[in-house]
């Protein structure tokens, strides 16, 4: 298939402040990208360039083949877009948004608008500056989707919707993705990213380290399980089970804090065989990845990017 | 240390405010003093002052208006609108202004009382109104001192501390009001109302007789009842401490009401006062004629502010259309006293001030002046927008940035033209009722013309936003304004050259009242305003959004 999205050598800074530096990737028309990133790695000022909010140092950003600076206006028409922190006209309320912006792309086509509406449950007559931060992106959600765009490009979409509003989101996602459209969303989560993309780029610290297959990229996704013991435990034991990466001694040998990579049930067998006070696991942030792996490991930090 | 405390930290929000409106407000208090030496220069310019200042009686009380301290003392009522302006913003935005943010929030989330944190925001309100009415009072003393007053330096801090504490009690009614309001404008809105409605009692008592009971409701009654500035009056004590009470009553009630109501939610009122609950709806479209395009978007946003505008400057074109005649004889009397006077208002009516036009032509050199300050509170909003990242959804859309530009500055226009056309209509409508004499091709060109004028501030402060944040766009164009101001204001007077004379707006609008429309003036400040605007669209087609 064609690249719908181009990006190439991307360069913006703020002055003296880091933006992006050299940033290059394509996706292709059909699929569902995911751009991941900590906060404050680059992400919305990707997106902003891509959709012409703001002016390339160097590079450039070609949707659908136009140029995102040159040809902005034939791009917007093409794309539904959802900035990452909403501002709108607080004295509006949402059905107002939704026919501002309807009226903007020179009309929608009202049924399917109507029945966004009633996906997400929002109630379109309460003024902007009275919903709340979920409904405030259902909103913006909406007026991203409401005239079935070639190209959609999401910035961090699901951050304060509901688990229900979530499911409706990889809904529309999946639709969207059948009808053959091409979705570009940003997220700092890597298990969104798992569950509604066919490959993922990470951006940090305004560069792009990694791309590839979704599955390629959960390679590094690592996660914890502490478990603390009645007393002490041989905790080298654990080191050589199948999934674990790393292991740290806690309260003189009463509990453990493994690393893993990969199915636990070598080490829940292993546990059973000691009394357990308690056991939790938890996935880091892609921060907590990139601090923890990614920094102490040359290796990858520097591996250049490749297009899988 | 600013940041040590919610206390300190609130100061600190205010300073630039302090120093704006301290100064900005001495100054306006200055003002007055250095015309009045023009105009007492003879024992029989000093009776016709007195006696024109009696015409004006139901403003203000007209006490020893033939002095320094009496004359700004006089003349500062008329700006009693001006000076409360801040405290009621101030007020209302105190609390609720952060509900609405969100950012309250996380300050309540900190181990402090929410009483401690409403009293420290409350305390640095009237804190930073004691530091302004000290500014005041110390302007007021140099002018004093510049001008030959007979009020000290006591007197003069007397004064601010009145000026204080009448805008405390206007900041703290702001912040009750505000605690029944789901948003702060409806709590600023409220408060200028209930302004208003007490400046008018206020002046019940000086118009009829025995009335005074009525004034005593207003605050601005025990305001006026301390004159400082004259010594021989002096300042009321009760009435400060009246004033004080209010305030600390107001401002009391509504951090009680605080600690007590949800935050993001209002006192709840009897089912009686409430307004009917609303029920959810997801109906669409609205059909709302102000969300068709950005142009009609932009014109729905400026609609209120250029009603509120066009009261104010129709009703002032045509409350003066009113009293020319009547202040015909005792205006001559004054001017045959008063060279300077005389030529003031020469230079600013361009023509014989015996007669009603050249008096009024005069006057209306300032309908140009309060369009342009209209022009520029929108070009804030427009600035403002962007800032805030209004713009960035919009810029999305399949419209040009142009476009949006365009289709903003063209809703001013429009706004502009109908209070021009309100204007003339007023003036025309109150000179046929007052039996006034005005040529209405003339009447016409002094109205209309002033859109130009307003067209060329809001053009250039459309290309200054291009590289220049809100605050300082807002801040240029204040001063640009008050520059021109000065220059065709004084500049005569003090024989600057006819080149400096030119570099103001004002120069353009000329005396179109007597003189009728200077066509190639006009042309001039259009084309001048069409390429400001078009370099302005070409840096907003260019410049990166929201940065």
């Amino acid at each position: 298939m064609a690249a719908i999205i181009e990006v190439e050598k991307l360069t913006k800074s703020y002055g003296s402040k880091r933006g992006i530096a050299d940033v290059s990737f394509q996706v292709e028309e059909g699929e569902v990208f995911g751009f991941l990133g900590p906060n404050g790695a680059g992400k919305t000022t990707t997106i902003r360039l891509v959709m012409a909010l703001l002016r390339a140092d160097a590079g450039f950003a070609r949707i659908a083949g136009f140029d995102s600076w040159g040809k902005s206006l034939e791009i917007k028409r093409i794309v539904g877009y959802m900035p990452g922190e909403p501002a709108l006209d607080p004295n509006l309320t949402g059905g107002q948004i939704l026919e501002y912006f309807a009226h903007l792309r020179g009309g929608v086509d009202q049924a399917y608008l109507k029945e966004l509406v009633e996906r997400f449950e929002l109630d379109t007559s309460r003024k902007f500056r009275q919903y709340s931060t979920g409904n405030k992106r259902k909103v913006v959600l909406i007026q991203a989707f409401m005239h079935r765009p070639r190209v959609l490009i999401l910035d961090e979409p699901t951050s304060g919707l509901d688990p229900l509003n979530q499911q409706e989101f990889d809904r529309l996602v999946k639709e969207a993705r059948d009808e053959g459209r091409t979705v570009f969303l940003s997220s700092h989560v890597l298990s969104e990213v798992e569950k509604t993309c066919t490959r993922v780029g990470i951006i940090r610290d305004g560069r792009l380290v990694r791309i590839g297959g979704v599955s390629e990229v959960s390679a590094i996704k690592r996660y914890e399980i502490t478990i603390t013991f009645a007393g002490a435990v041989p905790v080298d034991s654990f080191k050589s089970l199948d999934g674990v990466a790393a292991v740290e001694s806690l309260d003189h040998g009463r509990g453990v804090r493994l690393a893993m990579q990969g199915p636990a049930d070598a080490v829940i067998k292993a546990a059973a065989r000691y009394p357990v006070v308690a056991l939790t696991s938890h996935e880091p942030s892609l921060e907590d990845i990139f601090l923890r792996y990614y920094e102490g490991d040359g290796a990858l930090a520097k591996e250049p990017q490749g297009v899988a | 240390m600013w940041l040590s405390s919610i206390f300190l930290k609130t100061l600190r929000d205010y300073r630039v405010a302090i120093l704006g409106w301290g100064i900005g407000m001495g100054l306006v208090v200055i003002s007055p003093m250095a015309s009045v030496t023009a105009l007492i220069t003879t024992p029989q310019a000093r009776q016709q002052l007195i006696s024109l200042a009696a015409t004006f009686a139901w403003n203000a009380d007209a006490i020893a208006v033939d002095t320094i301290g009496g004359y700004a003392t006089f003349k500062i009522g008329i700006f009693m609108f001006l000076i409360a302006i801040w405290p009621l913003l101030a007020g209302s935005r105190m609390l609720r202004g952060e509900e609405d943010r969100g950012s309250l929030d996380v300050l309540l989330s900190l181990p402090r009382r929410r009483l401690n944190v409403a009293l420290e925001k409350l305390a640095a309100m009237w804190a930073a109104l004691v530091v302004m009415g000290l500014l005041i009072g110390l302007l007021a003393f140099g002018g004093g001192k510049i001008f030959r007053g007979d009020f000290g330096l006591g007197d003069a801090l007397l004064f601010g501390l009145n000026l204080a504490l009448i805008c405390a009690v206007f900041g703290s009614l702001a912040l009750f009001i505000s605690q029944f309001t789901q948003e702060r404008g409806p709590a600023a809105g409220w408060t200028a109302g209930l302004l208003l409605v007490f400046i008018v009692l206020d002046m019940v008592h000086r118009v009829v007789p025995n009335s005074e009971w009525i004034s005593r409701l207003s605050p601005i009654y025990y305001y006026n009842l301390s004159k400082p500035l004259v010594p021989s009056y002096g300042a009321n004590a009760e009435a400060m401490v009246t004033l004080l009470a209010l305030a600390a009553i107001f401002g009391g009630i509504a951090v009680w009401l605080f600690v007590r109501r949800d935050i993001g939610g209002t006192v709840a009122l009897p089912r009686w006062l409430s307004l009917p609950e609303r029920r959810a709806s997801r109906a669409l479209p609205v059909g709302d004629w102000s969300v068709r395009s950005v142009y009609a978007r932009s014109l729905g946003m400026i609609a209120m502010p250029a009603l509120w505008w066009t009261l104010g400057i129709a009703g002032f074109a045509g409350w003066m259309v009113y009293v020319v005649q009547l202040m015909e004889t005792r205006l001559a009397g004054l001017l045959s006293g008063s060279s300077t006077m005389t030529n003031l208002i020469k230079n600013l009516g361009g023509g014989d001030v015996s007669v009603n036009a050249g008096f009024l032509s005069a006057m209306f050199f300032f309908l140009p002046l309060m369009l342009m300050a209209f022009a520029v509170t929108q070009v804030n909003r427009w600035a403002a927008d962007e800032g805030d990242g209004r713009l960035e959804l919009v810029l999305a859309a399949p419209q040009s940035r142009t476009s949006v530009l365009l289709g903003r500055f063209a809703a001013l226009g429009t706004a502009s033209i109908a209070i021009s056309v309100i204007t003339l209509l007023v003036s025309f409508e109150v000179a046929a009722l007052a039996g006034l004499n005005l040529d209405s091709a003339n009447l016409a060109a002094a109205t209309l013309g002033m859109i130009p004028l307003g067209l060329l501030i809001a053009a250039l402060g459309y290309l200054a936003s291009g590289w220049l944040r809100t605050a300082a766009d807002t801040g240029l164009l204040s001063f640009v304004l008050a520059a021109w101001f000065f220059i065709s204001f004084i500049g005569p007077e003090l024989k600057l050259p006819d080149a400096t004379l030119r570099l103001s707006a004002f120069y353009y609008y000329g005396t179109p009242l007597l003189h009728g429309l200077q066509v190639t003036s006009v042309l001039g400040v259009l084309a001048v305003s069409a390429l400001a605007l078009g370099i302005g669209a070409l840096r907003f087609s260019r410049k990166d959004i929201g940065v």
